[in-house]
């Protein structure tokens, strides 16, 4: 045996009589040859120094040819032109393994005529290029990623993530601002503080005023831009909010201090403005963290629809557009796609998912004359067949428009916090200018009286209550990824806490989903991997969950090739190897084949023949979910009724129902019927959380004040759930009831907490005995209790 | 002790911690933090020859900034 020798490029170990030699390099492949010579020309050499003996994949690929991304309808969809003229375009870089991989796509582009900027990023190997399209094009860009061993695709930089991420990057630097000023006016404060008690001299006193007002005018009025501008759009229409409260407090406060600093008496509260603004804008941020946008979800819809068909025009396939395709146009579908308008086959026969529609997933067996329904998937068709409709009118089209007004029509619960907020901020400024007309009126000067005024509203700083949300939303939120639930809203901690009515769907949800193997007859020995091989040909769900089920003892079966295999639909599949004819299938199979069967169950049946004897028979079910039963009653417990929905027959769905203790449901439904089911709940006034994975599910989803998806479930359920159940567990099911419900209280004693701390300060800030050291604290103390008692929970869960 | 001390030094500190303030602030609007990990391997990268790199492509850029006219 000979030596193993890494090749020169990609460092992968090859004997050495394979390999290529070249001077005293070798390599594994011509594109690692081709590669390596390229960079060498290029002096881009330095790249293997810092790659080290990462292991690089060979470019062995063959690539279409590149000149159609110069197509202008290509160029429409992604190449964007930025303000000076150039183009830009977002590509996803295949192949990079390591930082020396960015650092030669990066060199080698910037190498490039033209090009003015190239960007990846490391984490999801996304680039950004920017370049001067009269120079070169795209295509010459995607030609140089190829050539040195990678592969670049075009994504749609979707404007929403991009919108997002500035919106947060806004904060970040707003943030920055207060969190630096309020850092350094702290330690003048502590100057100040200790001359308050020791005493101190009017010019130094104006010296650190001066300092704090420099350091608390950025905090103001580019930190605090926030506030003043829901403030505003709070008066527009006419809502006391929490903005207004700040932005009054902290510029109020501000012209005071200002007075104070020129006219060199009393005491400055600039350390207020800042401690203000700082806590409610890191109160905002954990906000804007934990917030869905709308628009995301609306942009999904139409990202699951392929915008084109394959139509046949005298007997040539043509790609068309979706909407182009007229009534009475032929289309082509071959097995894997997706069915995109109603219509007749008239060619061509074989099985259909038609789980989109009806939730199972057991394959519908269609043939000509049958009709087509869009929305539903090819398993294994290749079919022609005449649209009966346009798109506008399809099946599929129409449950677009379903869910686009059913996202629309999810209703909002308001947010406790919020709606306290409100009657907070009126009731404090109410208070305030009660103190300041009373205190006036009582023989004091303008000046003192404005002084106790004021200073009601600075202690009622309502920093305690900016944050008592925030911050356990985001204990729920943390508890609630480390159970496997993904919450997208923070605020749908709170309306889960309020829910009582839970509507599952059963297939699965409740269920599995996919036949499993529950009881296995042996009549006589065999070779397993012969059953194995004949399971596996198949993509039925039966056959899956026969080779799933052998596959489950840890046996490593190899696939045996047949010489002949037939797959029969609807029945099973036959084959033919040596002299053995193996037959697996339903009973109709065996029947139609002459093997005498005699079992009998409500189960699906698998049987398994071989030169028409009978030697195994397998019983498959869809089991239903372990910790199904106890979520059930722990609901009962809490009061929150369950129902049951399901696209499935009465039998199916009463044998399920039973087995769970579940009194009320309903068999047989569409996903209109679902929707409407979810509708009529709301006029009850019932607060409803729908569980689903598929997409018949989505249009309830997209109602129910909270849709709870399983992970495995179809991406645009995922999409549009605002809940997901990472590991499709029931029991994360209950856990994400417990942690809403103990996030909800939490809140509950945050905004208690903060409350009774205002109850005690306001009557004595009203009573002008507050003094600035006092006010300083208790603020900061407050806040430490909100956020402290959040944390406690955290713990306690850990416990 | 004369309160023109403390004005100077106050005034120097906060100056100062400005200037980083600000270096910081566009640093986060230059995308230099963007890419954590791209951040921290860029140190293991850096040497003569990668910053005459940046100088030229930065050159370049201004160039074409200058010449290009889009049609």
């Amino acid at each position: 045996m000979s030596n193993k020798i890494a090749c020169t490029h990609c460092h992968l170990e090859f004997n050495e009589d394979v390999m290529i030699k070249d001077g005293e390099h070798y390599f594994c492949c011509n594109g690692c040859q081709g590669v390596y010579h390229l960079l060498s020309d290029e002096g881009l050499n330095s790249f293997y120094d810092k790659a080290g003996d990462v292991k690089l994949s060979p470019p062995t690929k063959q690539y279409e040819d590149s000149s159609n991304f110069n197509a202008p309808a290509f160029y429409d969809r992604f190449v964007k032109t930025n303000d000076d003229g150039f183009s830009e375009v977002s590509l996803i870089i295949e192949g990079i393994h390591c930082s020396a991989c960015v650092w030669l796509n990066e060199k080698a582009l910037h190498k490039m005529d033209g090009v003015i900027e190239a960007n990846i990023n490391f984490t999801n190997n996304k680039a950004h290029i920017v370049w001067a399209d009269n120079i070169l094009k795209l295509s010459q860009i995607i030609d140089m990623i190829r050539a040195i061993g990678y592969n670049a695709y075009p994504y749609d930089s979707a404007l929403q993530e991009s919108h997002a991420n500035k919106e947060r990057k806004d904060y970040y630097l707003r943030m920055a601002v207060a969190i630096f000023a309020s850092m350094n006016i702290m330690w003048i404060a502590v100057a100040q503080y200790a001359g308050y008690f020791s005493g101190m001299s009017q010019n130094i006193k104006t010296v650190l005023n001066v300092a704090e007002w420099i350091l608390s005018t950025p905090v103001l009025f580019y930190s605090g831009w926030i506030f003043f501008r829901g403030a505003y759009y709070g008066m527009k229409t006419k809502v006391v909010n929490m903005d207004i409260l700040v932005a009054t407090g902290a510029s109020l406060t501000y012209l005071y201090s200002m007075y104070i600093t020129i006219s060199k008496s009393g005491e400055a509260y600039f350390d207020s403005v800042t401690m203000i603004i700082t806590f409610v804008l890191i109160g905002k941020f954990l906000e804007v963290l934990s917030k869905k946008s709308v628009a995301d979800t609306l942009d999904v819809i139409g990202k699951h629809i392929p915008s084109e068909v394959n139509v046949v025009i005298d007997g040539n396939v043509v790609i068309c557009k979706l909407s182009d395709v007229k009534v009475g146009d032929i289309i082509l579908v071959s097995s894997g796609e997706k069915v995109l308008l109603d219509g007749e086959i008239i060619k061509g026969e074989g099985s259909f998912d038609e789980s989109n529609l009806t939730g199972e997933s057991e394959p519908v067996y269609k043939k000509v004359t049958d009709e087509v329904i869009s929305g539903t998937i090819s398993i294994d068709a290749d079919i022609e067949f005449r649209a009966s409709k346009d798109f506008e009118h399809s099946t599929l089209s129409n449950l677009v428009q379903l869910l686009e007004s059913a996202i629309g029509k999810k209703p909002k619960i308001e947010q406790l916090a919020n709606k306290l907020s409100e009657y907070f901020s009126t009731a404090i400024l109410l208070l305030a200018f009660i103190t300041f007309i009373v205190w006036w009126a009582w023989p004091h000067d303008f000046e003192t009286a404005f002084i106790v005024g004021i200073s009601v509203i600075v202690i009622a700083c309502p920093c305690a209550l900016a944050l008592a949300t925030p911050v356990a939303s985001l204990v729920g939120l943390s508890l609630g990824a480390k159970n496997g639930i993904l919450f997208k809203e923070a605020a749908q901690l709170e309306t889960m806490a309020k829910v009582d009515t839970l509507v599952l769907d059963k297939t699965g949800t409740i269920t599995q989903g996919k036949p499993k193997v529950v009881n296995e007859i042996i009549y006589e020995e065999f070779d397993k991997e012969l059953l194995y091989s004949l399971a596996k040909s198949s993509k039925h769900p039966v056959s899956v969950g026969i080779a799933e089920y052998l596959n489950s003892d840890d046996t490593n079966y190899s696939t045996i090739v047949f010489d002949e295999l037939n797959q029969q639909q609807a029945l099973g599949v036959s084959a033919q190897m040596n002299e053995l004819e193996l037959l697996g299938g339903n009973y109709k199979l065996m029947k139609e084949n002459g093997v005498e069967v005699e079992y009998v169950s409500d189960k699906t049946l698998y049987f398994f023949a071989i030169n028409k004897k009978l030697l195994a028979v397998y019983e498959l079910s869809d089991k239903i979910k372990d910790g199904a039963l106890n979520l059930i009653k722990e609901l009962k417990l809490k009061n929150i009724e369950t129902i049951m929905l399901t696209g499935d027959n009465k039998n199916a769905a009463l044998s399920v129902a039973d087995e769970l203790g579940i009194e009320k449901f309903y068999y047989e439904q569409t996903p209109e019927d679902k929707s409407n089911y979810i509708a009529k709940l709301h006029e009850d006034k019932r607060t409803v959380v729908m569980v689903g994975d598929g997409v018949n599910d989505v249009l309830a989803l997209a109602l129910a004040d909270i849709g709870i998806v399983m992970g495995s479930g179809s991406d645009i359920a995922v999409d549009i759930g605002d809940v997901v159940l990472l590991n499709d567990s029931l029991v994360s099911l209950a856990s994400a009831f417990k942690i809403s419900r103990t996030t909800y209280g939490l809140i509950k004693q945050n905004l208690g907490i903060s409350l009774v701390y205002n109850g005690i300060t306001i009557p004595l800030a009203m009573a002008g005995l507050i003094i600035p050291l006092i006010a300083a604290i208790s603020m900061s103390v407050s806040s430490l209790l909100v956020v402290g008692n959040s944390m406690r929970i955290n713990w306690q869960w850990k416990r | 002790m004369d309160s023109w001390l403390i004005a100077m030094m106050l005034g120097g500190s906060i100056f100062l911690g400005g200037l980083a303030l600000i270096a910081f602030l566009w640093a986060v609007k230059s995308g230099q933090f963007d890419d954590e990990e791209k951040f921290l391997n860029a140190v293991k990268f850096d040497g003569e020859d990668e910053l005459n790199d940046a100088a030229n492509q930065e050159a370049k850029k201004e160039k074409l900034k200058r010449e290009y006219r889009p049609e």
